[in-house]
């Protein structure tokens, strides 16, 4: 692919899910969607950068933040709009909403709305795709707040003891909610991670999903031939409030300002004529998927107790 | 499929752990069933992995693990670090990963450590994804008991995960009991399974199917393990066993018959096999290795107050712990489990009605000293 190629087609993936989650907004306030939901606009870059090198076969493991992952890593948009409305056809059947997608058949694995609680989940896929000799690459994705819980110091250290092909991949919003890293954290990301002897890279520039997907790249190749376990810091901007689909500069707790060098970067900003000669394309397919949703039934008694154990 | 051909012996590397298993065993301790149900599940499993704390060290769980990684190499059978949170959670990515993994616990009370990953995940994998996906894994948890266990090394946690939807529970009560349910749970079972093993077994014998080793059948059963018309008792783990000697005794010295159902899967009991036997006798009378309030005694008496109380001709009576934390001094510790001799006074008193029902009682000994086999910590 030449670089112009990949450019295109990365802003192609992020712009489809940018324009995703600004469908929700839209649709947000009339009650459609009755779900928390934790949107990933001014984040994009990191899910379709990361998710480029993956084939299906490679699993990953996210957040409640996941409808980047979810549709970069190859997630059905009619069925996660389906999900978010709560119907039958909903890639869970309605038993989840925004917080719980999954696409198994395209390597997208469990999402959970518990901090950090699928980061040991990749390290036991890992330690079973190595076992099994599975040629799978498996990526734990999760916040800067997830590195606070001990759960996460258990799996660096396991996965690194075990030199297991997992990569730990951090998505650095700088915030836990409303709170800043800096209140929070009395250690370096990178050099905790790197105290368990794991190779650590860092790509600040965030919004550029080129340059996340060539440090994926080497990255993902690395653990496949490798089979040890690697840490990514990729440093990014949520433009939106932690849950919901408002902004929340207003509240005093961040700057607007900063959000807006940020943007100044971001090529989803930057590249309004790209906007525009690839939106028509994308609004179609996501009309079509919420019409899917919209004409979809909601699921009934029989799947109340369905899939209990 | 389940694997029940040629039962060759495991390599042990504590000869006086037991004696070797052959085709005409006929007795089996509780220690061996479990060592060889975690033995055949990893010949006849490649997805099969055992890991905790210490399951690859010379005491290999009080000898249920011994000589196993020796056999099947450390990375089938893996000493742990002391991370109980996140090796579940590996031990789920694992299973959601193609393999089997087999998770110990040496006490249940580190198992709170692991409570998020355990309730939160594993029991919400199926449903909260819409079944698409399972995890199938066997987590053994074992409940200490005597020589001063005390608050945090004795807890019997059943009803806290049976509480859970998504998670089966079950407490084997005798060696045919592990090796019918756990080759079943490990070859067939798709979900998360919690055992609770309870210490004190680990070294009684018990007589075994010496044809099949396992019987095949519902891992999930409950089973009437003593028929009688007098009354019923309903007992979990070594409750069940504790039922039997009560039992025995009430025949012998006042002929009255007890009908015992070990209940055997906590989470989900066969409540008809239950409601059957209130119906014949028209007493209950529950025993569980755990605490009364909101446990399996309380969720006994939930079931047929609700369905038909009609059937009890007296009201239920309970035996369970003392309802505080576990005291270490033996002396407090007989006080704060329930003995023959309380199981003997309240069923003759439910059964012929009144405090001066004259039959004698067994002498008072400690449960700990009737089954405990060993001396010094363990
Ligand atoms: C164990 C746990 N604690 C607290 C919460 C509440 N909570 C939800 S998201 C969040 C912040 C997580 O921050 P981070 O890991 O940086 O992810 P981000 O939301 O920034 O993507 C918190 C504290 C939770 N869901 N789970
Ligand atoms: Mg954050």
């Amino acid at each position: 692919m030449n670089s112009t190629n990949m450019f295109e087609r990365l802003f192609f993936q992020a712009l489809r899910i940018r324009l995703v989650e600004e469908r929700i907004i839209d649709l947000y306030p009339s009650d459609v969607i009755q779900s928390p939901v934790h949107l990933s606009i001014g984040q994009e870059a990191v899910a379709v950068g990361a998710c480029h090198s993956l084939t299906h076969n490679d699993l990953v493991f996210c957040t409640y933040r996941s409808h980047a992952f979810y549709l970069a890593k190859g997630g059905s948009l009619n069925e996660m709009f389906a999900e978010l409305y709560g119907k039958i056809t909903g890639c869970a059947r309605g038993k989840a909403g925004s917080m719980h997608l999954a696409a198994p058949d395209v390597g997208l694995m469990g999402t959970s709305a518990v901090v950090a609680s699928t980061i040991p989940h990749a390290v036991g896929a890992a330690l079973a795709a190595k076992r099994l000799s599975k040629d799978q690459v498996i990526v734990g994705v999760f916040g800067d707040g997830a590195t606070e819980e001990g759960v996460y110091h258990e799996s660096l250290n396991f996965a690194a003891l075990h030199s297991l092909p997992v990569v730990f991949l951090c998505e650095n919003n700088g915030l836990a909610v409303h709170s800043f890293r800096k209140a929070r954290q009395n250690f370096d990301i990178l050099g905790h991670a790197q105290s368990y002897g794991l190779p650590v890279y860092s790509v600040p520039e965030g919004y550029d999903f080129v340059k996340v997907a060539e440090t994926m790249s080497a990255v993902i190749e690395q653990v496949r031939l490798s089979q040890e376990a690697v840490f990514v810091e990729i440093q990014t901007f949520r433009y939106k409030e932690h849950v919901g689909t408002g902004e929340d500069f207003s509240c005093g707790y961040r700057n607007l300002e900063d959000c807006q060098s940020w943007k100044r970067q971001d090529p989803l900003e930057q590249f309004p004529a790209l906007v525009e000669a690839f939106r028509p394309m994308i609004m179609q397919e996501i009309d079509a998927a919420v019409h899917f949703a919209e004409s979809s039934p909601f699921p009934s008694i029989e799947e109340l107790l369905c899939d209990v154990v | 499929m389940l694997c029940n051909s040629a039962m060759t012996s495991p390599v042990r590397s504590e000869a006086s752990v037991s004696a070797v298993i052959d085709t005409d065993v006929k007795v089996m301790s509780y220690r061996d069933a479990l060592h060889w149900t975690m033995y055949d599940a990893l010949r006849c499993h490649d997805s099969v992995i055992l890991i905790g704390q210490g399951v690859d060290d010379h005491k290999g769980i009080f000898g249920s693990t011994i000589g196993l990684a020796e056999k099947f190499g450390s990375d089938r059978v893996m000493d742990t670090p002391l991370a109980e949170e996140g090796m579940t959670g590996v031990a789920i990515g694992a299973a959601l990963n193609g393999l089997y993994p087999i998770q110990t616990h040496i006490r249940a009370d580190f198992s709170l450590l692991a409570m998020n990953q355990i309730i939160n995940l594993a029991a919400k994998y199926k449903y909260m994804f819409g079944g698409k996906f399972n995890v199938p894994m066997l987590i053994r948890m074992i409940v200490g008991r005597s020589w001063g266990q005390g608050a945090q090394h004795s807890q019997s946690l059943q009803s806290l995960f049976a509480h859970i939807p998504g998670l089966k529970v079950v407490m084997p009560s005798s060696s045919q009991t592990i090796l019918d349910t756990y080759s079943m749970v490990i070859a067939e079972y798709q979900g998360p399974v919690i055992s609770f093993e309870h210490r004190l077994m680990y070294d009684l014998n018990f007589h075994v199917d010496s044809r099949t080793m396992s019987r095949g059948g519902d891992p999930f059963g409950s089973h009437v393990v003593r028929q009688g018309e007098d009354v019923t008792i309903v007992a979990t783990s070594i409750m069940v066993l504790e039922a039997m000697r009560a039992a025995d005794h009430l025949a012998k010295v006042a002929d009255i018959q007890c009908d015992v159902i070990d209940l055997h899967c906590v989470s989900h009991p066969d409540w008809d096999l239950v409601m059957q036997s209130v119906r014949k006798t028209g007493r209950l009378v529950v025993a569980d290795t755990s605490w009364r309030e909101y446990g399996v005694c309380a969720e006994v008496c939930r079931v047929v107050a609700e369905r038909n109380p009609e059937y009890l001709k007296k009201p239920v009576v309970s035996l369970a712990m003392q309802p505080s934390p576990c005291p270490t001094a033996k002396s407090l510790e007989d006080l704060f489990y329930p003995d023959l001799r309380q199981f003997v006074n309240a069923v003759a008193k439910l059964v012929l009605g009144n405090e001066a029902h004259g039959v004698q009682l067994p002498d008072t000994q400690s449960m700990a000293d009737v089954y405990k086999r060993f001396k010094g910590p363990f």
